[in-house]
């Protein structure tokens, strides 16, 4: 076959319906006057699509449709009753009792978010001082996200500016200090309360920060 | 009533609206999975659970697209994942021959009902895909871009996938005694249907 018959026979099952672009219907036309083999190769597509449309399909009959409609009217009024309304988003179709674990997540996060939020409005201050000290005495190096958080702070008390200008969160993030949490994890209760007191008394007059007064305690 | 009236009141879960849509193109539906699965009970049963499909996402159709392509999309899939697990479970993909006895069999009915076996028997030997563009092109008379929207791809891969399908069909009509011969000596099944 020449390469041009090729390229023709490529698009012949388009032609017949005028579905190629005018350039290639054109291109296809001219072709097929003068050669046979492809003008041979277009007549048995067209006698293949011949054979296609006049091939018989099974028509069942009335009864048969009937029969098909009562059946399907049965399982779609038992789809209605089942599922009244198709699950909207992915996550929603896993079983109902799992989706308490993301409830106790969110639950989970936004305690904890109001926790370290001190700006976070609408919650009532809290005698914080001596509860963050019973906090940190039990236990120093506890992860905060585990815990029951108490509502968080809102004080002027509990904000620091540190030395380089940062804002510090206030003394109920002591313990999330990695250094600070391994130097206290390290002491004795007395000398935990001495150094917690240390801590403050530095903290209250700017002189140092809790990281560097970490380091020369160790 | 129009098709974007029904399927509105199918999607506020009206069943009778559904039904209408369903009596309005379960034919079609059906024509398609017959010649998609070549067997005219799972086509029953593919047409069902098609409909099923449909009346369950239908909240999710929009209705700027057309609900029948929608439709044909959703029954090519589920005889899409029939013949894939026909074909994991080693089940061959044949066919029912749907061959015409008439009561008094001339030459010429003799030499259609050949050419009907050998079609069928071209048919089942074509990928699924090809078949549904074929079916979806000559039986249900979509548009390539028609076809694109319910095979995926653009209308030009539809024209694309079509010319050679019909081409594979051709090739495999010619060859076809010499492939029978060679490959799967079956016992013809002959069913009978009424001609309309
Ligand atoms: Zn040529």
């Amino acid at each position: 076959m020449k390469w041009r018959c090729a390229l023709i026979q490529r698009w012949l099952p388009a032609y017949p319906d005028g579905d190629l672009s005018p350039f290639w219907q054109g291109m296809v036309r001219s072709h097929l006057e003068k050669c046979p083999a492809c003008r041979e190769e277009l007549a048995g597509l067209e006698a293949v699509v011949m054979n296609l449309k006049a091939a018989p399909r099974p028509e069942p009959d009335q009864a048969f449709w009937d029969n098909f409609n009562r059946e399907l009217h049965l399982k779609l009024a038992q789809s209605v009753q089942s599922v009244p309304e198709p699950p909207p988003a992915r996550f929603l179709k896993m079983p109902y009792y799992l989706l308490g674990a993301p409830a106790l997540a969110g639950l989970l996060l936004w305690v904890a978010f109001g926790y370290l939020n001190p700006e976070r409005p609408g919650l009532p201050p809290q005698p914080q001082l001596s509860q963050e000290q019973k906090a940190l005495e039990k236990t120093p190096a506890a992860p905060r996200l585990a815990a029951p958080a108490p509502a968080p702070e809102k004080s002027e008390a509990v904000m620091m500016v540190s030395q380089n200008g940062h804002d510090m969160h206030g003394e109920d993030d002591l313990d999330l200090d990695g250094d600070l949490d391994s130097t206290l994890a390290g002491m004795t209760e007395t000398e935990r309360e001495a150094f917690l007191k240390k801590v403050r008394q530095h903290e209250k007059d700017g002189s140092c920060t809790r990281e560097s007064l970490a380091v020369c305690w160790a | 009533m129009t098709d974007p009236q029904l399927v509105a009141r199918a999607q506020e879960g009206d069943l009778p609206a559904f039904e209408e849509l369903v009596k309005k193109y379960q034919r079609e539906i059906y024509g398609l999975a017959y010649r998609l699965v070549l067997d005219a009970e799972e086509a029953k049963d593919l047409t069902q659970q098609a409909f099923m499909q449909a009346f369950v996402h239908i909240k999710g159709f929009r209705q700027q697209a057309q609900f029948r392509t929608w439709l044909f999309r959703i029954a090519i899939n589920q005889c899409y994942n029939y013949l894939k697990n026909r074909k994991k479970f080693g089940d061959p993909v044949d066919c029912d021959e749907y061959v015409l006895v008439g009561e008094d069999s001339p030459e010429e009915e003799l030499v259609a009902q050949e050419d009907h076996r050998r079609l069928y028997a071209a048919l089942s030997r074509l990928p699924a895909k090809q078949r549904a563009v074929i079916t979806l092109k000559l039986e249900q008379g979509l548009s390539y871009e028609e076809i694109s929207k319910v095979l995926g791809g653009t209308a030009g891969a539809a024209r694309v996938n079509y010319c050679q399908a019909l081409k594979t069909l051709k090739k495999y009509m010619q060859n076809e005694d010499d492939y029978e011969v060679a490959v799967r000596p079956y016992p013809k099944m002959v069913t009978r249907v009424s001609r309309r």
